[in-house]
C-alpha cells in the first residue's frame, strides 16, 4: 500500500482525493503527498509555506504514527489468517509466504483472492498486490499494480519480467544509482545483461546482490515473525498486602517490567493475566483480552485497575504475577518514527495532547489551543513569521 | 481504525501571531515619552534601548516602519513601533 500513512488519514478523515499533505514528525515539512497535490506541483520536503504557496487549497495533515501503526499491526493481523508467514517489510509494505497454501487456496489467484478478502476488512484499500518467486520478484510486481489489482509473475518468467523494469526498482543507495546510470544502464534487464563478474569488480558484494536481484536468480524467502513465549513479572511482598493503592502501584511497576522484556519487543498484548498468591492460601485470577493490542503501560494498567475494584482479592496479596499470555504484531520496530525513541515519545505526547484539546472543545465549545506554525521565518516583519493553526477543532 | 478526532490543517485557518496592536504614543519632538496601553494606562518610557528601521516590500506595498524598544516606568520591557506611512504607532514583540 503505497502512501500507507496517507491513505490512513484519508480514510479516517474522510479526505476524498483532493490534495492533500502529511507532514513530516516534526511538523514543518511535507512527507506524503496525494497525487492530486503531486499534479499541482507539491513534492514531499518543501516546508509548509512553499507547499500552501504551490497549493492554496492543499489540506495539511499532521501525523499521527501510533494510528499508523496501530492500522498496519491490523493488515499485518488480516494477512495473518490467511497465512501464518508473514514479514512486515515497512509501513504499508508485507510479505507473505504463501508456500504450502496450494492445497487450502488453490493457485496464485486463488491466493491473491484470499488476501484481498482479507484486506478487505482492513479500512484503507489502495493495496496492490505481487505474486512472484522470492520477495523483490513479487515486491517488483506489486509496485506495477493497478490499485486493487495485482500482477502474478509465473514461475520461470521472472528474467522476461524483471528485464523491463526500470533500475530504480533495486534497493539502491543514491551514490550506487548514479554511478549505474553514468554507465548507462536504465533497466534490470540492461544491469542482468553484464557479466555477473564484471558488475561484481565495479561495485563488490553488493553489485553481486544487485546483479542477482536484477536476474531474478536470487530468491529471497519470507521470514515469519515468531510469536514470544508468554512474558511474565512477578513481585513478592515482604508482608502481605491489601491496600488498593499499593497493589495498584505494584501493577504498574509489573508491567513496567513486563514491557520491557527483550522477548515483548515488536509485539502489542492481546491476553494480560493477573495472578495473586493470597494470605493463608488461595488465589486471585483476572485475565482481560484486549480487543485492540496494546503495550502502552497505562492502557493495559486501566482494566486492571478496574478488576481489582469490581472483585478485588478476598485476602490480602503474598505475591503477584503480571503476565503477557497473548500477543498480535505490533510495528514499533518497523515504524518509520518509531524507530526514534524520541519521536515516538513525541507522537505520545501529541496524543494526549489532542485527547486534552478534545475535552477543551466539549466544555468550551471551541478548542482555544493553537499550534504554531513556521510561515517566513526569514521575514523582517515579525508578524509574517509565524501563524496559528487550529490545534484541533 | 480508531476515528479521527482532529480536522486537518488548511491554509484559510491561519491566524497571524504576534500581530501589531495600536497604541498611542506621546511624543517629544520625535522621541516617545509615554505609552498609552490602555486607554487609562499611561506608562512614561524611563529609557530607550534601541532604534532601529524596518523598509520592506518596495516591490509591492511599501512598509516602512520605525522601531523603538523602551523600559517603561516599573521596569517593563516593550517594543513598538511607528508606521511611517500613516504615522500611526503599534505595539509588537520583535
Amino acid at each position: 500500500m503505497p502512501l500507507f500513512a496517507l491513505r490512513c488519514e484519508q480514510a479516517r478523515r474522510e479526505l476524498g482525493e483532493g490534495p492533500v499533505a502529511l507532514l513530516d514528525p516534526d511538523g514543518r515539512r511535507v512527507w506524503q503527498i496525494s497525487p492530486v497535490a503531486r499534479r499541482i506541483g507539491v513534492r514531499p520536503g518543501l516546508t509548509i509555506s512553499q507547499a500552501i504557496g504551490l497549493c492554496p487549497t492543499l489540506r495539511l495533515c499532521e501525523p499521527d504514527p501510533v494510528h499508523y501503526d496501530a492500522a498496519f499491526a491490523r493488515l499485518l493481523a488480516a494477512l495473518n489468517n490467511v497465512s501464518p508467514v508473514v514479514e512486515a517489510a515497512e509501513l504499508g509494505r508485507a510479505f507473505v509466504g504463501v508456500d504450502g497454501l496450494g492445497r487450502l487456496y488453490g493457485g496464485p489467484k486463488e491466493q491473491l483472492a484470499a488476501l484481498r478478502a482479507a484486506l478487505a476488512e482492513v479500512p484503507g484499500g489502495h493495496e496492490r498486490l505481487g505474486w512472484g518467486m522470492g520477495k523483490f520478484v513479487s515486491w517488483v510486481a506489486a509496485t506495477r499494480a493497478e490499485p486493487g489489482a495485482a500482477v502474478i509473475v509465473p514461475r520461470g518468467s521472472e528474467a522476461a519480467f524483471l528485464a523491463r523494469q526500470p533500475l530504480a526498482l533495486l534497493p539502491l543507495d543514491p551514490d550506487t544509482e548514479r554511478r549505474l546510470r553514468l554507465l548507462g544502464l536504465h533497466s534490470l534487464g540492461a544491469l542482468a545483461a553484464l557479466p555477473e563478474q564484471a558488475v561484481v569488480a565495479q561495485f563488490g558484494a553488493l553489485g553481486r546482490r544487485l546483479w542477482r536481484l536484477a536476474a531474478g536468480v536470487l530468491v529471497e524467502a519470507v521470514v515469519g515473525m515468531e510469536r514470544p513465549e508468554p512474558v511474565t513479572a512477578t513481585l513478592s511482598f515482604f508482608s502481605p498486602v491489601a491496600d488498593r493503592e499499593m497493589l495498584v502501584h505494584a501493577f504498574d511497576r509489573l508491567l513496567e517490567r513486563a514491557l520491557a522484556d527483550p522477548r515483548r519487543r515488536g509485539w502489542r498484548v492481546r491476553l494480560l493475566r493477573a495472578r495473586a498468591e493470597l494470605e493463608r492460601g488461595g488465589s486471585w485470577l483476572v485475565e482481560i483480552v484486549l480487543k485492540d493490542p496494546t503495550a502502552e503501560r497505562a492502557v493495559l494498567a486501566a482494566p486492571l485497575r478496574t478488576r481489582l475494584d469490581q472483585s478485588p482479592p478476598a485476602r490480602a496479596i503474598e505475591r503477584l504475577a503480571v503476565e503477557f499470555a497473548a500477543f498480535a504484531p505490533g510495528t514499533t520496530a518497523l515504524d518509520l518514527f518509531a524507530r526514534d525513541a524520541t519521536a515516538a515519545a513525541r507522537a505520545e505526547r501529541r496524543r494526549a495532547l489532542r485527547h486534552a484539546t478534545r475535552e477543551i472543545t466539549l466544555r468550551l465549545r471551541r478548542p482555544m489551543l493553537y499550534r504554531i506554525i513556521e510561515v517566513q521565518p526569514w521575514s523582517r516583519l515579525p508578524e509574517r513569521r509565524y501563524a496559528l493553526i487550529d490545534f484541533e477543532s | 481504525m480508531v476515528a479521527s478526532s482532529r480536522a486537518s490543517l488548511r491554509a484559510d485557518r491561519l491566524r497571524v501571531l504576534n500581530a501589531p496592536r495600536p497604541v498611542t504614543v506621546d511624543l517629544d519632538g520625535s522621541d516617545p515619552v509615554a505609552v498609552w496601553l490602555s486607554a487609562s494606562d499611561r506608562s512614561v518610557v524611563d529609557a530607550i534601548l534601541e532604534v532601529w528601521r524596518i523598509d520592506d516590500e518596495w516591490w509591492r506595498q511599501r512598509i516602512a516602519r520605525r522601531y523603538v524598544e523602551a523600559v517603561l516606568e516599573g521596569g517593563a520591557r516593550v517594543v513598538f513601533f511607528e508606521d511611517l506611512a500613516t504615522g500611526h504607532w503599534f505595539l509588537q514583540q520583535a
